[in-house]
């Protein structure tokens, strides 16, 4: 499904240069779900960003369901985003003053589906995860994770083969943080959807089937001990 | 992305951003007014005098002009008639007078024609077909003029011409339907024989309209010359046109200018307003490109928000901008009636409507397209580093430089190129402004070191903060723009007003009193009256009159120009009008044209004639006459220029012997007042004439020219009210905005004063900042265009440093500003401490 093959992506800041990522290969099979653990700064965005074309990396390939990403153009990176992958970031940012079905089928709206199809094919998921009584509420009257789901709903609503999560219960308690993450990997197994999860939270990596841990921008055998603070304390 | 979802995604955001998109609709709706109601103004002018003119000219093409008042004899049309080539030629008697009903007086153009005249085919024309009209020897009027004077058909109509008084029936009253537009007009149309009779011009006519065989015109217009007496010429039948726009050119270009400072403001207002919402729309860029959504779809979302909101907004502003034009922008300039016969009504063209319409949406796109960089970027847009953004605002503060240095050089060798020279000062401003805002921060900083309070520190923070400082420039830019444009027109305005006004005691100063033909197209007394021997008599009788002599005045087309001629009698004191003299010396001038066979030019009619002080020159009037340059002038406050000789000059070059005023000095010690009351009396109460001191006299003059300039005055108004208003409502915004900030600040022990302070100090520091940059430069503004209204219309023009003006204006605005701003600070500080807001 996925496969990432010695990603290098260095950042100049100032007289120095950030190694984001130093040579990272990685393959995620077909309903797989891995996570990426490691501490903040680590490259984990990068990775994921590159995975979903927003970024290119320096060198390396990146291949998703036998399309080379580097290769994409503007408007099949756009296509790309829309029907290979699903992106779940870290803020469960919304389109203001819009409803939770309106920003959950923010994807449908790009394809040839009206408005009343792009409903009728998102609310059954919105239903799944929890929100069917609040379909008509504004963003700015969801909780944090109901808003977190409704992004996780905008994800999947084109049933793309691959998940990518950044961080998803990064401003979530941890029994809501539980609640996300059982039900992403609940809809990813039922979908037969691989997902890549990044996060620096041991429990949250705890759910996924396979561990890595990305420390300097490297990808490194996840120990349970492995430190992920750094000796300068970063 | 289907056009249906782009409108559903459009509506369903449009809620959230309600507050913002009303204040951009405000910004640009007012913004399009001001240009709206000013072009409609401008068109509405010389369109109206073209109206009159095509509907009364038709299909003519040359017309066989007098050049003075008097008009020539009636016989000449049966030799124009002979002329090949010419399939129609028309008499036409124009006289300027007074129709007074039950309801009061109008000054009028008396239109006299005879049924030839139909066959010209202009809109006027088809009544003197009407047998009636000629039948009844009857008058015919405009019918909101007759319904406004109180007329019915069939009731006498005095007609006051000069000293001359008839009275004719109402034969028609005139409809929409029969003239269209030209409802509007002030003129009166009569068959020519009875106004002949009424005016005492009997066998004479002033005008004869040819409409030429097609392809005959050059040699029609041959011929003609060749036939054409003394004192009439052959030219365009459309050539007053020409000359209306040429005396109305300051007039509608000052509110050319003005219309460019409105758009401007405008402009910032609306950009201000929609930098509020820019965060938003950078989110839905940044979300939709995460959607999968390409950059066709962004771009369509964003520029339907900028087309909705634009089209909405430039609507709205052509519907307050008609309002403006009908009720502020309405009255014709009082200095152009007392030459052209102008209508009142209000001329919208396409051409109007297209440019204000297109300023909005052009505004609004502009505005609303910000995030596009975002949306054109293959990756996230990255912070450019502080380094960078130094030299960036270095090279934006030479540019400044730049043009502030471009302007000088306009000053100081082509005042000509005003224009430019506004437009690049007013960039320069823009250009500064972040490095002056940079500046007074880190005075600011300085100041506020030994300072204990957190306020100004907190102000501080924000002002520098590099977030919002797209923002901050949007908003000082709006003051800084409405302040130059204040101070730079105020300044010249009253630069102007002092010349005017200058000018007009030393025309008026030269009698106590002055009689004069009533109307108010005659307050630069320019309508001759001939029956003065019954005046003298009756002034003989009034006890204080020391002397009466007579002062003569009209209108002369000299080129394009319908010069204004002065001719005071030769004992009179300001012979010439010493403070208006720009070459020459003004005692051996007033000496010299108090000899005779000397005039003053005004410098426009200098240069045409390529003449100076000393030089010999051929006045083209009615008898041509030889005279030598005594001085050159400015225009005497008439923009097409103005000419001075003495009145017995006058008389032999216009082989007259009528006079156009009275000039009446009373015996010292004697108030001039008491002795215009005595000959107001002895004239009686219906009597066409007018007696005023020259006090009076004066202060009608003053009026005069202020009308001329009242249009500067109402539009700078507008800009002033629209920027302070413009600052509230976007600083206002901004402010309420901060709420989550100010919540999370409270959470860290900030009290509710501390954080209203640091508003309001940051409101006051950022307006007094952008005002006083515009007060500056306005300064310098009144420089340039105080040089320019000397140089290209030859106003008169009195310089004084409009200081005191540009500290009121500063003081002001940021005053009122800064109080309307405290109530939403105040407001927005009161919110309820909230750490999670922060995030």
């Amino acid at each position: 499904m996925l496969d990432l093959k010695r990603l290098v992506k260095h950042y100049p800041s100032g007289e120095e240069t950030v190694r984001a990522l130093d040579g990272v290969s990685l393959s995620v099979a077909e309903g797989e779900t891995v996570a990426l653990y490691g501490p903040s700064g680590s490259g984990k965005t990068t990775l994921l960003s590159i995975v979903a074309a927003l970024l290119s990396p320096d060198s390396g390939q990146v291949m998703v369901n036998g399309k080379d990403v580097r290769r994409l153009s503007v408007r099949q990176a756009a296509r790309y985003r829309r029907l290979d992958i699903g992106y779940v970031s870290q803020h469960p940012h919304l389109l203001p003053g819009v409803s939770a079905i309106d920003n959950a089928a923010l994807k449908l709206f790009a394809g040839r589906l009206t408005v009343r199809e792009a409903h009728r094919e998102v609310a059954p998921l919105l239903d799944r995860l929890g929100l069917g009584g609040r379909l008509s509420h504004r963003a700015e009257q969801l909780s944090a994770g109901e808003r977190q789901r409704v992004l996780i709903a905008r994800a999947l609503s084109t049933s793309p083969p691959l998940l990518l999560a950044d961080e998803p219960t990064g401003s979530l308690d941890t029994r809501r943080s539980r609640d996300v993450l059982e039900m992403l990997t609940e809809v990813c197994a039922e979908r037969q959807a691989a997902m890549m999860l990044v996060t620096h939270d041991p429990q949250a990596a705890a759910f996924a089937d396979r561990i890595h841990a990305l420390v300097d921008g490297r990808l490194v055998d996840y120990e349970p001990e492995t430190p992920l603070l750094q000796p300068n304390g970063l | 992305m289907r056009p249906s979802n782009i409108f559903y995604l459009y509506r369903v955001r449009l809620r959230s951003r309600l507050v913002q998109e009303l204040l951009a609709l405000t910004g640009i709706a007012v913004g399009v007014a001001l240009v709206f109601a000013a072009l409609v103004a401008n068109t509405s002018l010389t369109g109206s005098m073209r109206e009159l003119t095509e509907g009364i000219v038709g299909q003519a093409s040359l017309q066989v002009a007098s050049r003075g008042p008097e008009g020539f004899d009636q016989q000449l049309l049966r030799e124009v008639r002979k002329v090949d080539g010419i399939a129609q030629a028309a008499p036409v008697l124009e006289v300027r007078g007074n129709v007074v009903g039950p309801n009061g007086r109008r000054s009028v153009l008396v239109v006299a024609g005879d049924p030839t005249f139909a066959r010209l085919g202009g809109t006027f024309l088809p009544d003197f077909n009407d047998p009636r009209l000629g039948r009844q020897r009857a008058l015919a009027l405009p019918a909101p003029m007759a319904a406004s004077l109180g007329l019915s058909l069939g009731q006498p109509v005095r007609l006051e011409v000069d000293t001359r008084v008839g009275h004719t029936p109402l034969g028609a009253r005139l409809q929409e339907e029969d003239i269209g537009d030209l409802v509007d007009h002030p003129v009166v149309l009569a068959p020519l024989e009875p106004a002949q009779m009424v005016t005492q011009m009997e066998g004479r006519v002033t005008r004869i309209f040819v409409k030429a065989d097609p392809g005959e015109e050059a040699a029609v217009e041959t011929a003609l010359r060749r036939i054409a007496p003394e004192g009439v010429d052959v030219k365009s039948a459309d050539a007053d046109i020409t000359a209306f726009e040429q005396a109305a050119y300051p007039t509608n270009q000052s509110t050319a200018l003005f219309s460019m400072f409105s758009a401007l403001v405008g402009f910032l207002f609306a950009f201000s307003a929609v930098l509020l919402t820019v965060p938003q729309r950078r989110r839905l860029v940044a979300d939709l490109r995460m959607a999968g959504h390409d950059a066709g779809a962004s771009v369509a979302l964003l520029l339907l928000d900028a087309l909705v909101l634009g089209a909405v907004g430039a609507l709205l502003g052509v519907a307050l901008g008609d309002q403006l034009s009908r009720h502020l922008f309405e009255s014709t300039p009082g200095y152009l009636s007392s030459a052209f016969a102008i209508g009142s009504q209000r001329i919208v063209t396409w051409q109007s409507l297209a440019i204000a319409i297109g300023a909005g949406v052009l505004a609004s796109c502009l505005a609303v397209l910000v995030p596009m960089r975002d949306i054109l970027a293959r990756r996230p847009p990255r912070r450019t580093s502080r380094k960078a953004a130094s030299r960036s605002g270095h090279r934006v503060a030479g540019a400044g430089c730049v043009c502030l240095a471009g302007t000088t050089l306009i000053v100081a060798f082509a005042p000509g190129a005003a224009l430019l020279g506004i437009v690049l000062l007013t960039l320069g401003l823009l250009l500064l402004l972040p490095l002056l805002l940079k500046g007074a921060v880190r005075v600011f900083e300085v100041m506020i070191a030994p300072v204990r309070s957190v306020s100004p520190t907190l102000a501080k923070i924000e002002l520098q903060s590099r977030e919002s400082q797209t923002r901050t420039f949007a908003l000082s830019a709006t003051g800084a723009i409405a302040v130059f444009a204040t101070v730079a027109i105020g300044g010249a305005h009253a630069d102007l007003e002092r010349g005017l006004d200058a000018s007009a005691r030393d025309i008026d100063g030269n009698a106590d009193i002055w009689i004069t033909f009533q109307g108010q197209a005659n307050t630069l007394a320019t309508t001759p009256f001939g029956d003065a021997a019954q005046l003298f008599e009756a002034l003989r009788d009034v006890p204080g009159v020391r002397s009466a002599r007579p002062y003569r005045g009209s209108f002369l087309d000299l080129g394009d120009h319908r010069v204004w001629v002065i001719a005071p009698p030769k004992g009179s004191e300001r012979l010439v009008p010493a403070s208006q003299i720009k070459a020459g010396d003004p005692v051996l001038a007033a000496s010299r044209i108090g000899t005779g066979g000397w005039v003053t030019l005004s410098e426009s009619i200098a240069d045409e004639l390529e003449a100076g002080p000393g030089d010999r020159i051929e006045l083209p009037s009615p008898r041509p006459k030889a005279f030598r340059v005594a001085a050159v002038t400015t225009n005497l406050g008439w923009p097409p220029g103005a000419i001075v000789l003495n009145a017995d000059d006058y008389a032999a070059a216009w082989d007259t012997t009528q006079l156009s005023a009275l000039h009446v000095d009373v015996v010292p010690g004697v108030s001039s007042a008491k002795v215009a009351k005595a000959i107001g009396r002895v004239l009686g109460p219906r009597t066409p004439m007018l007696v005023e001191t020259a006090r009076q006299r004066t202060e009608r003059h003053y009026a005069l020219t202020r009308d001329g300039l009242s249009r500067l005055t109402q539009i700078s108004a507008l800009v002033l009210i629209a920027a302070a208003l413009a600052m509230v409502a976007t600083m206002g915004g901004m402010i309420w905005q901060r709420r989550p900030i100010l919540a999370a600040l409270k959470v860290h022990g900030y009290s509710q004063r501390e954080l209203w302070s640091a508003l309001v100090i940051e409101s006051a520091l950022l307006l007094g900042t952008a005002c006083l940059a515009g007060a500056a430069f306005g300064l310098y503004g009144q420089v340039l265009l105080s040089r320019a209204l000397e140089t290209i219309t030859g106003f008169p023009v009195f310089y004084a440093t409009a200081g005191l003006t540009a500290t009121l204006v500063l003081a002001v605005i940021t005053a009122v500003a800064v109080a309307m701003i405290a109530v939403p600070g105040w407001l927005a500080a009161r919110v309820r401490a909230a750490p999670s807001a922060a995030q």
